[in-house]
C-alpha cells in the first residue's frame, strides 16, 4: 500500500515537470465570507418576492408541489390535508426547535401519530427514530436555503435534523420562509463559504443536501419514473409574516 | 454473453443489431436536444464552461497541495483518508476494511471509479455480496452486464427484457411498465440498504479547502448509501478535486446541464465526514480511497487535458462512432471518445491500439465538453504515437510512411495524382469510386469516394493567374 509521502511525492514530482496547458487560476472566492454572505442576506430582503416568484416557478417546473401561507399556525392545516390525501396516520419531522414548530398540540388530537428527531443522538433513541422514519409516509423539515434559480431545497443535516426525513417517506414537506431564499448558484457558494469559515459552525451537520424535486429514473427505455429510492412527491410550503 | 476480443469483430456485431440501432438512436438524440435547450436558456453557460475549464487547469497546476489539503480536512472532521497507487491496492483497502469490519453485504451508488477497479468482482470473491443500487446499474448487474452509457448504463434493454428479469431474479411476475419495474426496484432495494453494513460510492468532486466529498445522483441512491450503512467507502480518482466551494457552484451550473439538460440534479450530496454528535442518520466511519491508477502519469504527459473530464456522458451522444455502435462495443469501462484517452490513460496505449482509430475527429465532442477538452488534437497525437511506437500494424505504418513521403514533395505529389488518374480509371460509375480492388475494397465496402480530378487546383490555378 503507498504511503502518503510516497503518493504525494510521485504527484509533485509531476507537477513540478508539466508546463500546465495555459495561465490559469481557481474562481475568485470571497476575501470576507461572513461579511459577504451578510450583504446577500441584505440584497435578499429587499428581492424576496421576485426570488420567492422564481423558486415557486422553477420548484413546479421539476414537479415540486408548492403552498404559501400567510403565517406559521396556518402549517399544520396544509400538512394535515397532505396527511389526509394520502392516507397517512403517522408522520416524522424534524426537532421543533430546528423546525420552527412543534407539529404535535395540532395534529396530534386529529389522529395523526408524530415522530419528532431527537437531539441527543442516544442509541436507541436514533434506533427508534430511524425504524418510524423507514415506516412514515411523510417527514416533514425545514430548509437552510431555498434556491430560485433552480428551484433547489438545501437541508444541512444535523442534530434534530435527521438527513432519513427527507429520503425515507414517499412523501417530503419543507417548510420555510423568507429569510431562506437566495437567488442563485453563486450566492449559495458565498454562503456554503461563510459556513465554513466559521470555525465553530463548519463541525456541524454530517450532510448537505441539495433537493432539486422529487427522486427520479429514465434507466428504463428513457421514461421518467418518480420516486425510484428518494420521495415520489416534494412539497414545500412558503410562510409569509402576516 | 462473450464479446469478441478484436474491437472491429465487437463493433461489427453492434451494427446488425437492430434494437441496439435504434435504442442508441433514441437516447442519444434525446439527451443532445435536452443539453441544447438547457444551454440555450442560458447565457451564462458559456463563460461558466470557459472558468470550469481554467478551474481543472489551475487544480492541477497544483494538485499535491490540493491533495494534501483535501486530505489534511477530512481527517480533521473525523474521516480516514487511503493512498491507492493502483486499482490493486484500491480493491485491497476495501476489502481490508470489509474483513476486518465483518461487512457481508456492501450498497453501492453508481461510480465509474469502482467500475475502473473492478471491484464487484472482487467483493464476490472475498464473500461480499454487492448490490448495484441505481436503477440502470442494477439491472446490469442481475443481468450480468456491463454499463453501455456513463449516465444510463442500461439504454440497451427494452423494458419487455427488463420485466423478464425481474420476474426471473425477484420471484414475481411483473408487467413490462417502467412505472411497476421502479417501484418493484423501489421495494428491493430499500430493505438492502437498512441492512447493508457498508455504503460504496465514487465522486464527482471533493472541496479540498473544506474536505467534502460531493455526489450528485438523481434517484436518490447516493443519499442513502451515505446515510444509512455504519461504512461509507468513497473512492476517487485523484484528479476530482477541487479548491474550492465558490469553484464548485462553477462545475454545479454545468454537469447536470450537459448530462441530462436539467438545471441541477435532483440530488447533490455535500458529505463532510461521518456522523457528528447527535445525528440520527449518517456512517460511523468514513473513508476516502484517493486513486492514482495511472493519473499522475498524464499530469506531464500527453493526455494531461483527460484529467478535466467530469464524465457527464455528453461526448458519448454526440458521438458519429458511438452513436452507431454503443457503449458495449469499446470493450472498457469508460466508453466513447473521451473513453479512448482515459483508456489509454489507465492501461497504456497498447490498449487502444484499435480504438484510436474509432473517431471520425469531427470535433464534436470538444464542442459539447463542459471543460473544453479537446480531444480530436490528443487521439491525433495518440495515433501518432503508436506509429512512432511501432504499436499500429506494419501496413498502416507503412502506408502513412508512403503518404507522408509523397505529401511532402510537390513531385512526388504530382507523380502520385497522375498515376492515381491513370489507376482509378476502371473503377468510376456514375462520377463516383465505387468499387475498389484489393486493401482498398475495404474502404468502399461501406462508402463511395469522389474520383481524382481530371486537373489539380494547382494545374487550373495556373490558367486562372
Amino acid at each position: 500500500m503507498a504511503t502518503r509521502g510516497e503518493f504525494l511525492e510521485k504527484i509533485r514530482r509531476e507537477v513540478r515537470r508539466a508546463p500546465g496547458l495555459f495561465a490559469a487560476s481557481p474562481a475568485a472566492r470571497p476575501d470576507r465570507p461572513t461579511e459577504a454572505a451578510a450583504a446577500a442576506r441584505r440584497q435578499m430582503a429587499e428581492r424576496w418576492p421576485e426570488a420567492l416568484e422564481r423558486f415557486r416557478q422553477e420548484f413546479e417546473r421539476v414537479n415540486g408541489i408548492f403552498h404559501r401561507v400567510a403565517g406559521l399556525d396556518e402549517v399544520a392545516g396544509v400538512i394535515r390535508d397532505i396527511a389526509r390525501e394520502k392516507g397517512a396516520r403517522e408522520l416524522v419531522a424534524w426537532a421543533p426547535g430546528e423546525l420552527g414548530l412543534d407539529l404535535r398540540p395540532s395534529l396530534e388530537p386529529q389522529g395523526v401519530s408524530i415522530a419528532v428527531a431527537p437531539t441527543d443522538g442516544r442509541d436507541d433513541a436514533r434506533r427508534r427514530h430511524r425504524e418510524a422514519a423507514a415506516r412514515a409516509p411523510i417527514g416533514v423539515t425545514g430548509a437552510d436555503f431555498a434556491l430560485a434559480e433552480t428551484g433547489t431545497l438545501i437541508l444541512i443535516s444535523g442534530a434534530g435534523r435527521p438527513r432519513s426525513t427527507s429520503l425515507l417517506p414517499e412523501t417530503h414537506v419543507a417548510v420555510f420562509d423568507r429569510e431562506r431564499l437566495l437567488e442563485t448558484l453563486e450566492q449559495v457558494g458565498v454562503m456554503l463559504e461563510a459556513l465554513h469559515a466559521d470555525a465553530e459552525r463548519s463541525m456541524s451537520g454530517g450532510v448537505i443536501s441539495f433537493i432539486t424535486g422529487p427522486s427520479r429514473t429514465a434507466d428504463i427505455e428513457l421514461t421518467l419514473t418518480r420516486g425510484v429510492h428518494g420521495p415520489k412527491e416534494v412539497h414545500a410550503i412558503f410562510v409569509g409574516t402576516r | 454473453m462473450t464479446a469478441s476480443p478484436r474491437f472491429g469483430e465487437r463493433a461489427a456485431v453492434a451494427l446488425k443489431d437492430a434494437f441496439l440501432q435504434e435504442a442508441l438512436e433514441i437516447a442519444t438524440t434525446k439527451f443532445i436536444g435536452l443539453r441544447k435547450d438547457s444551454f440555450a436558456g442560458f447565457p451564462e453557460g458559456e463563460g461558466l464552461r470557459d472558468q470550469a475549464r481554467a478551474i481543472k487547469e489551475a487544480t492541477l497546476q497544483k494538485l499535491d497541495h490540493y491533495l494534501e489539503q483535501v486530505a489534511d480536512n477530512v481527517e480533521r472532521l473525523g474521516g480516514h483518508v487511503h493512498w491507492a497507487a493502483t486499482a490493486e491496492e484500491a480493491r485491497e483497502t476495501i476489502l481490508g476494511l470489509c474483513r476486518d469490519r465483518g461487512v457481508k453485504m456492501a450498497v453501492k451508488s453508481k461510480s465509474m471509479a469502482t467500475e475502473e477497479i473492478e471491484l464487484n468482482e472482487a467483493l464476490e470473491r472475498a464473500g461480499v455480496t454487492p448490490i448495484e443500487t441505481d436503477l440502470g446499474e442494477y439491472i446490469i448487474q442481475l443481468a450480468h452486464e456491463k454499463p453501455s452509457h456513463i449516465i444510463a448504463p442500461a439504454i440497451h434493454k427494452t423494458k419487455g427484457q427488463v420485466a423478464d428479469l425481474f420476474s426471473r431474479e425477484l420471484n414475481e411476475r411483473f408487467a413490462a411498465d417502467p412505472e411497476v419495474l421502479t417501484a418493484a426496484a423501489r421495494k428491493e432495494l430499500r430493505q438492502k440498504f437498512l441492512q447493508a453494513d457498508m455504503g460504496i460510492t465514487g465522486a464527482n468532486f471533493a472541496v479540498a479547502d473544506t474536505g467534502t466529498v460531493v455526489l450528485v445522483t438523481n434517484e436518490g441512491n447516493g443519499r442513502m448509501v451515505t446515510s444509512l450503512p455504519r461504512i461509507h467507502v468513497a473512492v476517487m480518482g485523484i484528479e476530482k478535486v477541487i479548491p474550492s466551494m465558490t469553484d464548485l457552484m462553477v462545475f454545479l451550473a454545468i454537469l447536470a446541464r450537459s448530462a441530462t439538460g436539467q438545471k441541477l440534479s435532483v440530488y447533490t450530496t455535500l458529505v463532510r465526514g461521518p456522523r457528528r454528535s447527535g445525528e440520527v442518520d449518517g456512517p460511523e466511519e468514513f473513508h476516502l480511497i484517493l486513486m492514482d491508477n495511472g493519473r499522475s502519469r498524464q499530469i506531464a504527459g500527453a493526455l494531461r487535458e483527460a484529467l478535466y473530464c467530469l464524465r457527464c456522458g455528453a461526448c458519448l451522444n454526440v458521438c458519429p462512432v458511438y452513436r452507431q455502435i454503443g457503449g458495449h462495443a469499446y470493450g472498457e469501462t469508460y466508453p466513447g471518445p473521451i473513453g479512448i484517452l482515459l483508456t489509454a490513460m489507465l492501461k497504456g496505449d497498447r490498449a487502444v491500439k484499435d480504438l484510436a482509430h474509432a473517431s471520425s475527429l469531427c470535433g464534436a465532442c470538444q464542442e459539447v465538453c463542459p471543460v473544453g477538452i479537446d480531444i480530436p488534437r490528443m487521439l491525433i497525437a495518440l495515433r501518432h504515437r503508436l506509429d512512432r511506437e511501432r504499436i499500429a500494424p506494419l501496413g498502416e505504418r507503412l502506408m502513412f510512411r508512403i503518404f507522408g513521403r509523397v505529401l511532402a514533395s510537390p513531385a512526388l505529389f504530382r507523380l502520385g495524382a497522375a498515376l492515381g488518374r491513370l489507376a482509378q480509371r476502371p473503377f468510376v460509375r456514375d462520377g463516383r469510386l465505387r468499387s475498389l480492388p484489393l486493401l482498398f475494397g475495404r474502404w468502399t465496402r461501406s462508402r463511395d469516394l469522389p474520383p481524382l480530378a481530371r486537373r489539380t487546383f494547382s494545374e487550373r490555378w495556373k490558367d486562372l493567374a
